[in-house]
């Protein structure tokens, strides 16, 4: 019996996107461009992932005067090793896939190369 | 800042409120995102996307839809329930007030409940929400036809001396009117076991009540198989004269027999049932009392089903038998009844429709002492709850522990004990 894989491809594309800079933090429209998602799609990706303990979310501190405070995002260190082992475990499919385009559609990310 | 903008902003903000507090800072961030997407259509569908987050953590689809389904079988039933104008003021007076009241208590008790003990978080208890409401909604609307029934004094004939005769106490009727009807007395009671139906229907399916889903399912079933088992012996309840003779429960019956002991042993079946399933893996003391608690809920959710359904289907029969000629020739199968007899036997079965009132009362009694009694035979003879060693986990054949409640858009519940409760098999 074939395992079933742990997370959609637009999880994995958000896990990728997140994983590119693990240390930095990263707000939602940043991410929607890099992944191609709509927030509609992106957000409860988001909202899983930390349920889960992947991903760490914070208010901005300093947020430009004018605009509102931004909440921004990136792995846990679970996150970073669920991301890791996600990641490589979905290469193969990844190679596989026509190059930088993601299966619904959005704009591609190129896979990153997991340490 | 253009008016339109501000009031997106303020919709915004109202949006935001709608959301559970545990996700309102998701529900901010995509907004306060929004100002950074480039304006005209991206911005649009970066909002569009938030509406969709919003309204998926609101569950608003199933708020929606839940609410209008009440609304349409609240209307449906009052059109059904209200008073004609041919009735006397005091039988439309009380009539309109039950289905005033009741209504009141269908809208406003879920929201009360809600707050002090929260929304059900599991398919069986909403459910059993559901049928219940049904119910209380379908009784309301027979009731008021019987009531109009008995009410309905004959223009004369030997149908106004049977109606006399049936209503001896009634004064002196005016042919052909509307007149008496139901007592404001008998009203409040009716209200009052209306109100503690729903009050304790609502909180044994509340999330801070713990009640697992499979006690909730093993009590309904249980309370099903009693209730159509008493409607078969007697499908009119009290007036078991105006039924056909083998629908007539008669105390060597073997299905009164059945009925009988099912009325004692559903709830105890169901309590030991509902004991057996729950689990707690370190507290033998935690574990006797949560067994008990199922036990209770699930002997109470048995004998409650059992008399709701009982009523539901018995109240309902003697209202479409008045205008069912269908129904009556099944009820009556074989005697060939004048209609004077007809009429008869329609006003003693209208009549005797209090007397599920006292099965109401008396049917949840019972499973309120038969229920833990259940569960207590099963702590005494069941497994031990650490299955013969401390954390062990459950094995084939054992309940298993019930997961936490998916976040799926609720608010995580900070006070969920040490009580584990079990999914349905």
């Amino acid at each position: 019996m074939g395992s079933r894989p742990q997370f959609s491809p637009q999880t994995l594309s958000v896990l990728a996107a997140l994983f590119e800079q693990p240390s930095a933090w990263r707000h939602g429209y940043a991410l929607a461009r890099q992944t191609g998602l709509k927030s509609g799609t992106l957000y409860p990706i988001l909202i899983r992932l930390a349920d889960r303990g992947l991903v760490e979310a914070c208010w901005q501190e300093e947020p430009v005067p004018g605009r509102p405070r931004r909440h921004l995002y990136r792995l846990t260190a679970d996150g970073l090793a669920t991301a890791t082992a996600a990641l490589a475990e979905a290469e193969p499919a990844r190679a596989k896939a026509r190059p930088g385009v993601s299966p619904r559609g959005g704009r591609g990310i190129a896979a990153p190369s997991v340490p | 800042m253009s008016w339109l903008s501000r009031a997106a902003a303020t919709a915004e903000r109202a949006a935001v409120r709608l959301v559970p507090a545990a996700r309102r800072d998701w529900a901010e961030a995509i907004w306060a995102e929004a100002r950074e997407v480039p304006p005209g259509w991206q911005r649009l569908a970066w909002r569009a996307g938030g509406v969709r987050l919003i309204a998926k953590e609101t569950q608003m689809v199933r708020r929606t839809g839940t609410l209008v389904l009440f609304a349409s079988a609240a209307a449906a039933a009052a059109w059904g329930a209200w008073p004609k104008s041919s009735v006397s003021i005091s039988h439309g007076a009380a009539d309109q007030g039950d289905v005033i009241i009741t209504l009141a208590m269908l809208a406003g008790l879920p929201l009360l409940t809600c707050r002090l003990l929260g929304p059900p978080d599991n398919r069986q208890a909403r459910w059993l929400r559901v049928g219940s409401y049904a119910a209380i909604l379908a009784v309301m609307s027979a009731k008021a036809v019987t009531d109009m029934f008995v009410g309905a004094v004959p223009r004369g004939g030997i149908d106004l001396r049977t109606y006399d005769v049936g209503n001896s106490n009634g004064g002196l009727p005016v042919p052909g009117t509307v007149s008496g009807g139901p007592t404001w007395g008998g009203e409040i009671i009716i209200l009052v076991i209306t109100a503690s139906y729903l009050a304790v229907m609502l909180a044994l399916t509340a999330r801070r009540a713990k009640v697992a889903p499979a006690t909730l399912t093993i009590g309904a079933r249980a309370g099903l198989v009693l209730g159509l088992v008493m409607y078969a012996v007697d499908p009119l309840g009290g007036a078991n004269t105006a039924t056909n003779p083998w629908l007539h429960g008669s105390a060597t019956d073997p299905l009164v027999a059945l009925a009988w002991i099912l009325l004692f042993s559903a709830p105890f079946v169901a309590g030991a049932l509902a004991g057996k399933r729950c689990y707690v893996p370190d507290d033998p003391g935690q574990a006797s009392a949560a067994r008990s608690w199922q036990g209770l809920a699930a002997g109470l959710v048995c004998n409650g089903v059992g008399a709701l359904t009982v009523t539901v289907l018995g109240t309902g029969t003697t209202a479409l038998m008045l205008k069912s000629a269908w129904l009556r020739g099944w009820l009556y199968h074989g005697q060939h009844l004048t209609a004077s007899a007809l009429y008869g036997r329609e006003l003693n079965a209208s009549g005797a429709v209090v007397f599920y009132a006292l099965i109401c009362v008396a049917f949840p009694v019972i499973g309120l002492m038969m229920g833990p009694a259940g569960s207590g035979y099963a702590n005494a003879t069941g497994p031990q709850p650490d299955g013969g060693g401390p954390g062990s986990p459950p094995g084939p054949g054992r309940p298993e522990p019930i997961p936490d409640p998916p976040g799926g858009g609720q608010i995580a519940d900070g006070d969920a004990g040490g009580l584990t409760a079990l999914r349905s098999g």
